[in-house]
């Protein structure tokens, strides 16, 4: 018996390793003032992936006030070797624009500009999908790899958080956060100062 | 004719012997082995479809007695019969004998005909001229019921006042032999333990539902759901991995370990089903910590000539179509050769809740099998082969990834994603494939008989999630499991009242990850041999009838897979651990019996209880196997972490009462499992897509002390009543915490009528589903993430099981069916007409997993048409 055993140890060969395309580990927020300055960058981490270990996020999110920004999010996958496909996520989601949307959400007015507390809870309130082309997807409707913002007047501080949707044959110019499957949820603390 | 003789009565130890074992029963003779009397072709068939399976526990004694009338030598029969001193009739002058003659239609003796007592334990055979004779018989009125394979069964009443000599006309049935045998109760086996059976009759009212959804008319029998084309049989609270199916004699082994993978088996190949409920079916191996179910054929045919059956049937809910045909027959000039062919077809689109459909729920199925035989006189040889391939959708309101959109997808109605009726099977979805070929033969020899069998199945399993782009159309789960499968035994049969079985079984698994699904494997790569060898005996003594047997298993696996870095781990693991049984029963008087079972068996884990990782299809859950580091995931030897085996000990008493009137059957079992292993809720972990509730697999203890009724109340000859209760409690000892999906108390009424005619039936019926009320407690999604937000520990720092929901309440269905039977030319055609869930009510049913986001199916009008020739 313990040699049919042993036999089957060796004949087990080493399965493929498989790309995880799905994975997100790092996810970085880069603001970059539009009239020119210092880029503010945080980043949020999730080395183990489906493991138990949480995210971490570091920031806070610094911003002048008064300010005007553009946005740009780049999600990457760390368990994927750089310039590997997979390994930016980023790129993907642009190819796939049309089943995917960033929607935000913040908290204590910390943007002059879109008002409000963004369109995670009511997919109509402001945000403004513009600065770069993979602001939209080909197909004209908001994407949001990259998005413009301009910070509060006053000294504020809050919570800015940013969700990816994933919704295949269901994004339409009034799709909301409600549709689809979250492929990105984190939140940052913001400071306006 | 009726004369008076001494007194003696004649008892069979079983309830249900009374009708088919009777030849053995009143065939004191020694077994004949010479073949110089000559035989109905029909015993050798008999001796192969025992083969089939084994020993005591063999699938097709479920069905063998149907031919007992043709075996009256056959060894096994004697071990279930014995011979008992009058005690009652000593007071009565219980001498007469009734004696007759069983003709053909064309006044031909017919040798070997089956005559029964109904009500009684008795039963003869016809001799070569056609000639029975009861003897001992008390004065009063008697019930016969003459059978003879291709005639249509006569019931005619007797007195012990007649005197004219009884002469019974059979008239010739033209169908298939198989379908002959098709009774309206398929007898239970006399054994000690306890099970249930659905013959023929019982599985044409389920036809084109799924294996689970058929089960789910016994008693003790309930399913775990994941919508309306998912069914997982669950016999006595437990399930998966813990119920072993034996398809044909062999172990379906499949995905099982996944509470949303149903068996691969299209319940049209099985002539009946049996469900045994104890921990008894010591052959089979290990993991039947909650029974065995056992899906059997029919024999194959011997003689010449063609004989088939055509289903369909169509269904309101679903608007779904099943078609399933089966052609059988011997070869002309070479008698013991027999062959089938059979297969079906089924396509289901989006089932409806009352109020809404449920979208992307339909089936695919096409299933085919194939058999051929040859039986001779001590040697019989079959080959069997089954393909299963079915396409499974799954709610698209139940698709969803963190907490959030669990919480949106539980607090929406109708569900997200709803749309409009469609056939189109969108993701999430399955794609299963299940191919079975099976070689088995037996070699009869002076003492027993030897069987041999050799089983080899390929599982192919890919689970489709909703990904990002391209990526739904790569599965997310891809797995190819082979199973070899190698039994050898020996069975005694020179002893009437001692018989024993000896062998040994082993089985090789192969399991491997499809590359190409772009994720972690869920579970990793492993091969595994198991195997071991057992004995049974079986004893009987005047009214006691005793079983016993042993057995010891080992089981290796080795492991290779990748953990959550993506980096590769090995392991090697063996198991290894002895199972026992006992069972007891005794004749009380003529009509009761008394059963008690003790059984000791055990499990290996499987590969996905100690290594699971990740997210399984639809789940909103994180799941990590029992030899994942608690915080760091890393993968751990077994030998650092506290495992130990998962074993049960199951007692299951059983009352059975049986007259012609009311037939009853009480069991009450207690199930306690030692290191049970369960999916344990550990907390909250999040990632780039937001916070997932994490569930850990540990191990407890678990009890189950239930009980199932069934009777049958024949009120007239027109009208009968037939109840069935299931009640179940089962409760986590160690945590005194109860557990999840345990299925709640129920009860089921039927009432039939029968016409005078045509087989004419009207059969309402009502379910009664009591609410579960033992369920772990209840923390909603929002108040996850209300707990989340305010940075406090959504559990309560409680390890204590907990659902998203609360139980739903308790609902009650109510059903009706007619039936009515056409011959046409040679053959006959069966309709069924039924309406279930009448009443278009919404309810939710506990052990369905779709309850969280959407109702239970509405009303679903069936018809179906059956064509035997």
């Amino acid at each position: 018996m313990l040699t049919v055993l042993f036999m089957a140890t060796c004949a087990t060969e080493e399965p493929q390793k498989e790309e995880t395309p799905e994975l997100i580990t790092k996810a970085t927020l880069t603001f970059t003032p539009s009239g020119g300055g210092a880029q503010v960058v945080v980043t949020a981490t999730d080395p183990d992936g489906e493991g138990v270990q949480n995210i971490t996020v570091d920031g806070p999110i610094n911003l002048p006030p008064n300010t005007t920004f553009t946005l740009a999010i780049e999600l990457l996958n760390g368990l994927v070797d750089v310039g590997q496909p997979g390994y930016d996520i980023t790129a993907e989601v642009e190819e796939e624009g049309q089943e995917h949307q960033f929607f935000f959400a913040w908290t204590n007015d910390v943007f002059a500009n879109p008002a409000g507390n963004g369109n995670l809870d009511k997919g109509s309130d402001p945000v403004d999908y513009s600065g770069a082309s993979n602001s939209k997807d080909i197909g004209g409707l908001n994407l949001g790899i990259t998005t413009t913002w301009t910070s509060a007047a006053s000294t504020l501080s809050g919570t800015f958080r940013v969700v990816l949707k994933h919704q295949p044959g269901t994004k339409t110019p009034v799709s909301d956060a409600t549709v689809g499957e979250t492929d990105l949820d984190i939140t940052f603390t913001i400071n306006v100062q | 004719m009726l004369t008076r003789q001494n007194c003696t009565f004649l008892i069979s130890p079983s309830r249900y012997s009374q009708s088919r074992y009777l030849p053995a029963s009143f065939s004191p003779q020694p077994v004949d082995r010479s073949g110089g009397r000559p035989r109905l072709v029909k015993r050798e068939r008999v001796r192969l479809s025992r083969r089939m399976d084994s020993c005591f526990f063999r699938s097709s004694d479920f069905y063998v007695f149907q031919f007992r009338s043709k075996m009256r030598f056959s060894a096994c029969l004697f071990l279930w019969v014995f011979f008992l001193p009058s005690i009652t009739g000593a007071q009565q002058p219980c001498a007469f004998v009734l004696t007759g003659r069983v003709l053909s239609n064309v006044g031909a003796p017919l040798m070997n005909a089956e005559v029964i007592m109904k009500g009684q334990s008795r039963g003869e055979v016809t001799d070569e001229s056609g000639t029975f004779t009861f003897d001992k018989l008390c004065p009063g009125e008697y019930v016969l019921e003459i059978r003879y394979v291709g005639y249509i069964t006569q019931v005619i009443r007797v007195s012990t006042s007649d005197t004219k000599p009884l002469l019974i006309a059979l008239e010739p049935e033209i169908k298939s032999l198989q379908e002959v045998v098709i009774e309206e109760k398929v007898e239970k086996v006399e054994r000690t333990s306890t099970y249930s059976l659905l013959d023929a009759s019982d599985l044409e009212k389920s036809m084109g539902k799924t294996l689970g959804e058929t089960l789910r008319s016994l008693p003790g029998v309930t399913t775990i759901q994941s919508g309306p084309g998912i069914f997982k049989p669950v016999i006595h609270g437990v399930h998966s991995q813990r119920v072993l199916i034996l398809n044909h004699g062999l172990r379906q082994e499949g995905q099982q370990w996944g509470a949303e993978h149903a068996p691969e088996i299209d319940p049209f190949i099985a002539s009946n089903i049996a469900v045994i409920k104890d921990a008894a079916a010591i052959k089979y191996g290990t993991d039947a910590l909650g029974g065995v179910i056992i899906v059997n054929p029919a024999p194959l045919p011997e003689r010449s000539g063609l004989g088939g059956t055509l289903n369909t049937i169509v269904q309101s809910n679903g608007r779904s179509g099943t078609i399933s045909g089966m052609l059988e027959g011997g070869l002309k000039n070479l008698p013991g050769w027999g062959w089938r062919v059979q297969g079906t077809a089924k396509r289901s689109g989006d089932f409806n809740a009352p109020d809404y459909s449920l979208t992307n729920t339909g089936v695919r199925e096409l299933d085919f099998s194939t058999a051929a035989g040859y039986h001779g006189g001590k040697f019989g040889v079959e080959l069997f082969f089954s393909h299963f391939q079915s396409e499974l959708g799954i709610l698209r309101g139940s698709a969803i990834s963190n907490l959030n959109d669990l919480m949106t997808a539980m607090e929406q109605e109708p569900p997200i994603g709803t749309k409009d009726f469609s056939y189109t099977i969108s993701e999430p979805r399955q794609e299963v494939i299940h191919n079975l070929l099976k070689l088995n033969s037996h070699w009869e020899t002076e003492k027993g008989e030897w069987r041999f069998q050799y089983g080899y199945q390929s599982n192919f399993r890919k689970e489709f999630d909703i990904r990002r782009g391209a990526l739904s159309s790569k599965p997310a789960l891809d797995l190819d499991l082979r199973t070899h499968t190698l039994e050898l035994e020996w069975e005694s049969s020179d002893k009437a009242n001692r018989q024993f079985c000896f062998g040994v079984n082993g089985m090789y698994q192969d399991n491997r990850n499809v590359p190409g699904t772009q994720r972690i494997p869920f579970i990793p790569n492993y091969t595994s041999f198991s195997g071991g060898p057992f004995a049974v005996g079986k004893f009987i003594l005047n009214q006691w009838t005793l079983d016993i047997g042993t057995r010891y298993d080992v089981r290796s696996y080795s492991v290779i897979g990748y953990d959550y870095k993506n980096t590769l781990y090995t392991a090697d693991l063996l198991f290894h651990n002895a199972s026992f049984s006992a069972g007891i029963s005794r004749n009380v008087g003529t009509h009761q019996t008394v059963k008690l079972h003790l059984g000791s068996a055990w499990r290996p884990p499987h590969v996905a209880e100690l290594y699971s990782l990740g997210t399984h299809q639809s789940a909103a859950a994180i799941e990590y196997g029992l030899l994942l580091n608690d915080s760091t995931n890393e993968v751990m030897d077994i030998k650092d972490v506290p495992f130990k085996i998962e074993k049960a000990f199951k007692v299951v008493g059983t009352y059975e009462y049986d007259t012609e009137r009311l037939q009853l059957d009480a069991t009450v079992y207690v199930n306690s499992i030692l290191n049970y292993i369960y999916l344990q809720p550990r907390g909250v972990t999040t990632n780039v897509r937001g916070t997932y509730p994490y569930f850990r697999y540990t191990q407890t203890d678990a009890l189950f002390v239930g009980m199932d009724v069934a009777a049958s109340w024949t009120m007239s000859t027109r009208f009968s009543l037939e109840p069935k209760l299931s009640l179940l409690s089962a409760t986590d000892v160690r945590n005194n915490d109860y557990l999840v999906f345990i299925p709640s108390n129920r009860l089921e009424i039927g009432l039939k009528y029968k016409g005078a005619k045509h087989n004419f039936y009207i059969e309402p019926k009502v379910n009664l589903v009591a609410r579960q009320n033992r369920a772990p407690r209840v923390i909603t999604v929002r108040e996850f993430n209300d707990a989340i937000a305010s940075g406090q520990d959504p559990l309560g720092g409680s390890s204590k099981n907990f659902d998203f929901m609360e139980a739903p309440p308790g609902y009650l269905l109510a059903g009706v069916a007619v039936g009515y039977s056409i011959p046409s030319g040679s053959g006959r055609f069966d309709l069924r007409f039924a309406i279930e869930n009448l009443l278009n009510t919404s309810y939710r049913e506990y052990t369905n997993r779709l309850r969280y986001y959407a109702d239970d199916i509405g009303r679903n009008v069936s018809l179906s048409a059956k064509y035997v020739f």
